[in-house]
């Protein structure tokens, strides 16, 4: 049942999928970024020869829909099966989608302006705008499980798939749902894209013969960011019917920040303010104190000034306990899938607090003197994190933090193993 | 919850109001144009349109960016954006906010868009690199892709620190941006909030796109202005449009320490998604319903309380078909007592900025008594037989609106507005 009254009903991860560079199974992904392997490499996706910067992370293959519309229901049939929801789905008017995604499906906006220069308007195929806007996604996965319940596509940046997991949360906190299928995709490979994202010199250049060295947040060395692609989804419920249910409980969502820079269009403001502020109203939301925070996974992008600013708002809010929280860059092995890293990375603090370990940083080989944290670096660790804090933060000033954290957190009688987790019937 | 019940802090009301619309550049203008029934529908201007099996729209009419725009912003803006950032500074004007007096870390942004600028720009980029057979764009080009650019510039321009976020649902969108925004102050996540949508989809693929699913009205190339025909038997589809309209929502508790009255409530709404098709509504109108029904739900109003339906009636064939048996499913009997009129009859239909255009006209609508009509009636359709306020502008008394938007991907979103009460 619902905690007493007065308490907010509160949101688990009852199940996930990913869809990335390094593995389309939650468990073979989730081994890949315990042994730090690197999902960057050369594009295959188009002959990359004369840009700048010739690597990314690509997900191997997809068809039909726009990309980033396939990768979404992928990544969402897996985690509707890992949460063992029966399908059809029994009460589908309370069930939710909110995916989201920072542009769409980009592949079909560019291949129907192509058509359409090349061979006229009459060959332009009667899905390709539907399948460009940036809600198809959201659309497909809905209309897959029959969920009839609130739908929506947020479309934040970078920051999207935080912001989104964080506000489906709120659909359930607020009782406008009782599951939501969440989650963000997004496939933006393309030869101009990445031209684009060189000339603002966003992107390493440097590594095109070492592609799984590109992506190196928090290392002197680093560059840029490293383009990708994939999708996550997190099925969230109520903690009161996922027990009820037997489900298993990865985590619990517990509080969401977002704000905006309000201070230029593609870097981040050097007073951190606008990070700090998010991660403090995260917390805040969550009814948790920065000194609860276990583990940050980090926007950690391995561009030069996101790391930078990063680290200083970590110190800023977390004072002298900055140094030792351990916080790590799942963007050294997957790259930036943009909309789609929030999600990714939601999914990646669900399993930290799971399993009791934190993936490495890859790539740290350089110290940087204003990046001194604990990053994890190179090697996995063994950790009981109870409380997991995930930043994002994107183009146009768009920030956002998800706060995680064991779902026995406050239960200490029943259910509790000791090891962050709650197991099946025992609520 | 219901709306007579809500604390003061909890209750949202409009305290501010801006629109960019094809038939008016301020909501004073747009708002007498509607009365008067006056289309914005013409021959399109921004391209060659002979090609088109469909060469009308409603175009911006001497809408001049550059009197309120430094050249520098204007190249760094999509036309999306630089809609949202003049509809914003009307917007702010009309709503007397000092915003110097405000804790500007909890004024927040939330905009809707289909898009935003995304398709036009992609279209720009792709056209231009394909004529010149290179592939660098400049960091601008890369910029005025991303849909969530207009609630930047508008945060921007005035330093808004608070919650920021862009909704892009289709032709629902600014319809569930206004909606949400609501919600994040009543969870006290923002003490202002900055709403609405903005669109421009007047471009080439955009037309072959629509054309493609046979969307478009494509017999009036000469007679523009009788296009748009929503409920008319002989309604054929939308023509495309360019707009943006911006809401100031805070509290009621907020408006009356500042001394401001408060121009409209937003008792609730409610959003849904068909689930049936990426393009055709659900002919049952199933998911409309929902929407509706969800809306009320959270307003806490019956359905009895509705004095007036801004319908979606985008005057596509199915689109309007289906609304109409929603409203016959959530209303009963009684739909055939309730005024219901189209917007877009006169303002075409500017996708993801539709929506709060017509909160905009709903507020001005219970502000003043006065609906407007449903344009270019002529030919009653015995699917679609209620009162649409056919082509004369009308008196009443609404106390209670509902707008309706529904869009591309089963896309629904539905907004209760309300007088607020004097005490």
């Amino acid at each position: 049942m619902s905690p007493e009254s007065g308490e907010r009903t509160r949101v688990v991860v009852s199940g996930m999928g990913v869809i990335t560079p390094i593995g389309s199974d939650l468990e073979a992904f989730w081994q890949a970024l315990l042994a730090g392997r690197s999902g960057v490499r050369r594009i295959t996706q188009f002959d990359a020869e004369d840009l700048p910067c010739q690597i990314a992370g690509e997900v191997p293959e997809a068809r039909r829909m726009a990309r980033a519309s396939q990768m979404a229901l992928a990544a969402a049939q897996a985690a509707v099966s890992d949460a063992k929801l029966g399908l059809p789905l029994a009460n589908p008017e309370r069930v939710a989608v909110y995916f989201g995604t920072a542009i769409g499906g980009f592949d079909r906006a560019v291949e129907g302006v192509e058509i359409l220069r090349a061979k006229g308007y009459a060959h332009v195929n009667p899905f390709y705008l539907p399948s460009a806007i940036p809600n198809m996604p959201a659309f497909h996965v809905t209309q897959h499980f029959g969920a009839l319940g609130a739908n929506c596509t947020i479309t934040t940046a970078c920051a999207t798939g935080t912001q989104t997991v964080g506000e489906a949360s709120l659909a359930i906190r607020h009782g406008r749902a009782d599951i939501v299928i969440a989650g963000g995709t997004e496939a933006l490979i393309r030869d101009f894209t990445i031209g684009g994202f060189a000339s603002m010199r966003a992107l390493p250049v440097s590594f095109n013969d070492q592609p799984d060295q590109a992506s190196r947040p928090f290392d002197a060395k680093r560059e840029g960011f490293v383009f990708s692609e994939g999708a996550a989804c997190l099925v969230l419920e109520r903690l009161d019917s996922a027990l009820a249910r037997g489900a298993h409980i990865y985590a619990e969502v517990a509080g969401i920040g977002t704000s905006s820079d309000a201070f230029h269009i593609a870097a981040p403001d050097p007073s951190a303010a606008g990070a700090i502020r998010t991660m403090a109203w995260a917390l805040q939301d969550a009814q948790l104190a920065p000194d609860d925070v276990d583990y940050i996974n980090a926007h950690g992008t391995s561009t030069p000034a996101n790391d930078a600013v990063e680290t200083l708002a970590i110190k800023r809010l977390f004072g002298e306990r900055a140094y030792n929280i351990p916080v790590s860059s799942t963007k050294s092995m997957l790259g930036h899938a943009m909309g789609a890293s929030g999600a990714i990375e939601a999914v990646v603090c669900a399993l930290t607090i799971d399993r009791g370990m934190i993936h490495p940083t890859i790539n740290y080989d350089y110290p940087d003197p204003v990046c001194d944290l604990d990053y994890v670096p190179n090697q996995p660790r063994k950790a009981n994190v109870r409380v997991a804090i995930s930043n994002s933060f994107g183009l146009g000033g768009q920030n956002a933090c998800l706060v995680m954290r064991a779902a026995n957190r406050f239960e200490t009688k029943r259910g509790d193993h000791g090891d962050g987790r709650v197991e099946a019937g025992l609520g | 919850m219901t709306g007579t019940t809500r604390p003061d802090d909890q209750r949202v009301v409009i305290t501010g109001m801006g629109a960019i619309t094809p038939v008016g550049n301020t909501l004073a203008e747009t708002w007498e144009a509607l009365q008067s029934g006056r289309s914005g529908a013409g021959r399109i201007t921004l391209l060659d349109p002979s090609p088109w099996d469909c060469q009308i729209a409603a175009e911006l009419k001497g809408f001049e960016p550059g009197r309120f725009l430094h050249v520098k912003e204007l190249r760094r803006m999509s036309v999306s954006s630089q809609l949202a950032v003049i509809a914003a500074d009307q917007a702010i004007e009309d709503s007397h906010l000092d915003l110097d007096r405000e804790d500007r870390d909890r004024v927040g942004v939330l905009l809707g868009s289909a898009g935003g600028s995304s398709l036009e720009e992609t279209e720009r980029a792709v056209r231009q690199l394909m004529a010149e057979s290179g592939r660098r764009l400049t960091p601008n080009q890369v910029l005025r892709l991303w849909p969530n650019m207009p609630s930047y510039f508008v945060a921007e321009r005035h330093r808004l620190r608070g919650h920021n976020a862009t909704i892009c649902t289709a032709c629902a969108a600014s319809t569930q941006a206004i909606g949400e925004a609501a919600e994040v102050i009543r969870r006290g996540a923002a003490e202002v909030m900055i709403t609405g949508g903005t669109e421009s989809i007047v471009s080439e693929t955009v037309l072959a796109g629509f054309l493609a699913m046979r969307a478009l009205a494509t017999s009036y190339n000469q007679d523009p202005q009788r296009a748009m025909r929503p409920f008319d038997a002989a309604r054929e589809g939308f023509i495309p449009a360019q707009g943006a309209a911006i809401l100031i929502l805070e509290s009621l508790d907020h408006a009356r320490q500042r001394g401001r009255t408060p121009c409209a409530e937003i008792l609730g709404y409610g959003v849904s998604n068909d689930a049936f098709h990426m393009i055709a509504p659900d002919p049952l109108g199933s998911g409309a319903t929902l929407a509706m029904e969800r809306a009320l739900a959270s307003s806490g109003i019956s359905a009895d309380s509705v004095d007036y339906i801004n319908a979606h009636a985008a005057s596509t064939p199915l689109g309007d078909l289906a609304e109409t048996r929603a409203i016959k499913s959530v209303f009963g009997e009684r739909s055939y007592q309730i005024p219901i009129n189209s917007t877009k009859s006169m303002i075409g239909h500017m996708m993801g900025a539709t929506g709060a255009v017509e909160a905009a006209v709903c507020t001005m609508t219970i502000q003043h008594g006065i609906i407007h009509p449903t344009i270019n009636y002529e030919v009653p359709d015995p699917e679609c037989d209620l009162d649409y306020v056919p082509n004369c502008a009308r008196k009443a008394t609404v106390q209670v609106a509902l707008s309706n938007s529904f869009g591309l991907g089963g896309q629904n979103a539905c907004l209760v507005l309300s007088k607020v009460e004097r005490e």
